[in-house]
């Protein structure tokens, strides 16, 4: 599904982006505007010199713009392009952070739904203790919150 | 004892070499303990993906134990320097663990902006988000959010009663739902096994219960009732159920629920009312109204009363 409704006019014109370690790079328009914001920027022509993105780290930046590239690809199949995206998103837990942090940023809602879901496959199936190892978690409960806990979720979970 | 005794007078006289034999001891000793810390290091492979970042925690948290917290990535960074000719693949484990933890100890999912958590937690299903809300604290406070219930019950039982608020929050409000569903699909199985036994714990032992069959036969008080769907079990066959559209109401101590079903191509579909009572921590009918749901289009001929 693309986010975009009309057809952008492929201007042939690229955009400059500067992450916040000061690395440049240079993208064009129809890729750059898988992101709200350049497409906005790009539509209200604002859009000159480059644009810097304190939020974003380059190889973050690097990352997502690839991303970009292979979702604006007119020729890509449906299946090639989940095909990538499975792949995109198999990797360790800082960048996936790095990812979710910059598609929100950015707001690219593809991008966003593709790590979000990530995240919740990695909750699903586990039990409160195997999530807790996957995600580093402490376990802070006194021993009256553990039953209160076990408690409240006894309905779903059984006793 | 007198190589003891012998040793010692000798020593008495070097000063200074018994400083520096005790110096070199210290350092033998600094270097072993060190030298154990980073074994564990040595010996978990460098791995891409959460295996180095889960096994970098693993031995994070070995060490994390001796230092009695769990301010890990900051004691782990600060080890590296000082150990000499530390290998490569030792510092970059521990940065990025730092990496992944953000030097405030928290893990990742207690890291995300509440936006982004409230995005990844919509796609769970009621186990998962449970089980996610028993891990800690922060956790179960985000798991438990009012809007995130919410969010579920629309997608697992109706779009209806948005704008109800539940008096002890969504949360609830889906685990009663599910209980009263829960039940309302095991009167189902009872008619399908033709079970009287279990039909007669089913209902409520009253005399104001009322059972108004498909026939249009209303049956009052629980015997009547009962003895009503003795005899449906004695003479029909065949009731292979479908039951759709279920929308349930739950209150305090009453619930109803409403519901199509399809029997087969000859009877049905019907309209079926639902009505339950909580009594002692336990659900019971009290009521159940079955009626042929027409369809539009096909005009029914008028009664007529002579």
């Amino acid at each position: 599904m693309s986010s975009s409704s009309s057809p952008m006019q492929s201007t042939g014109r690229k955009l400059k982006l500067k992450s916040k370690d000061d690395e440049t790079f240079e993208v064009e328009e129809a890729v750059a505007v898988k992101s709200q914001i350049f497409k906005y920027m790009v539509e209200d022509g604002v859009s000159n010199g480059p644009i810097p993105l304190p939020n974003v780290n380059g190889k973050t930046l690097a990352r997502v713009l690839q991303w970009c590239q292979k979702h604006a690809d007119p020729t890509i199949t449906e299946d090639e392009l989940n095909k990538y995206d499975a792949g995109f998103i198999d990797v360790d837990q800082a960048v996936l952070y790095d990812l979710l942090m910059a598609a929100n940023y950015l707001n690219i809602e593809e991008l966003l739904k593709l790590a979000c879901m990530r995240v919740a496959d990695m909750i699903k199936g586990k039990s409160p203790d195997e999530i807790r190892r996957t995600f580093n978690i402490k376990n802070d409960f006194t021993p009256e919150e553990e039953e209160e806990v076990r408690k409240e979720n006894a309905w779903a979970l059984g006793p | 004892m007198e190589i003891a005794s012998s040793l010692i007078t000798f020593l008495s006289f070097q000063p200074f070499f018994v400083a520096a034999i005790v110096t070199v001891l210290c350092l033998l000793l600094a270097l072993l303990a060190v030298r154990s810390v980073r074994f564990p290091y040595l010996e978990t492979p460098q791995s891409d993906g959460v295996d180095s970042v889960a096994s970098a925690n693993k031995v994070c948290n070995c060490v994390c134990s001796c230092n009695g917290g769990f301010g890990a990535p900051d004691s782990e960074a600060t080890v590296a320097p000082y150990v000499n000719g530390g290998t490569a693949s030792m510092v970059e484990k521990a940065s990025s663990v730092a990496v992944a933890e953000r030097l405030t100890g928290a893990s990742m999912m207690e890291q995300l902006v509440p936006e982004i958590t409230t995005h990844a937690l919509s796609y769970l299903d009621f186990p998962s988000l449970c089980r996610l809300s028993m891990t800690n604290s922060l956790m179960r406070k985000a798991a438990n959010d009012d809007n995130a219930w919410k969010a579920l019950y629309h997608k697992d039982f109706t779009l209806e009663q948005d704008s109800v608020t539940p008096a002890n929050g969504w949360k609830a409000y889906y685990a009663a739902t599910r209980a009263i569903v829960t039940i309302n699909a095991d009167f189902f199985s009872i008619i399908k096994e033709r079970s009287l036994p279990a039909m007669s714990h089913f209902w409520l032992n009253a005399d104001y219960v009322k059972c108004v069959h498909a026939s249009g036969e209303l049956f009052s008080g629980y015997n009547a009732v009962i003895q009503s769907w003795q005899l449906a079990f004695n003479w029909e066959h065949g009731f292979n159920f479908q039951v759709r559209d279920v929308r349930a109401r739950v209150l305090t101590d009453t619930a109803w629920v409403t519901m199509k079903t399809y029997v087969d191509i000859d009877s049905g579909p019907f309209n079926v009312t639902n009505v339950f009572e909580l009594h002692n921590g336990r659900w019971y009918m009290v009521h159940h109204h079955s009626s042929v749901l027409t369809i539009d289009g096909e005009v029914e001929e008028p009664i007529v009363h002579a």
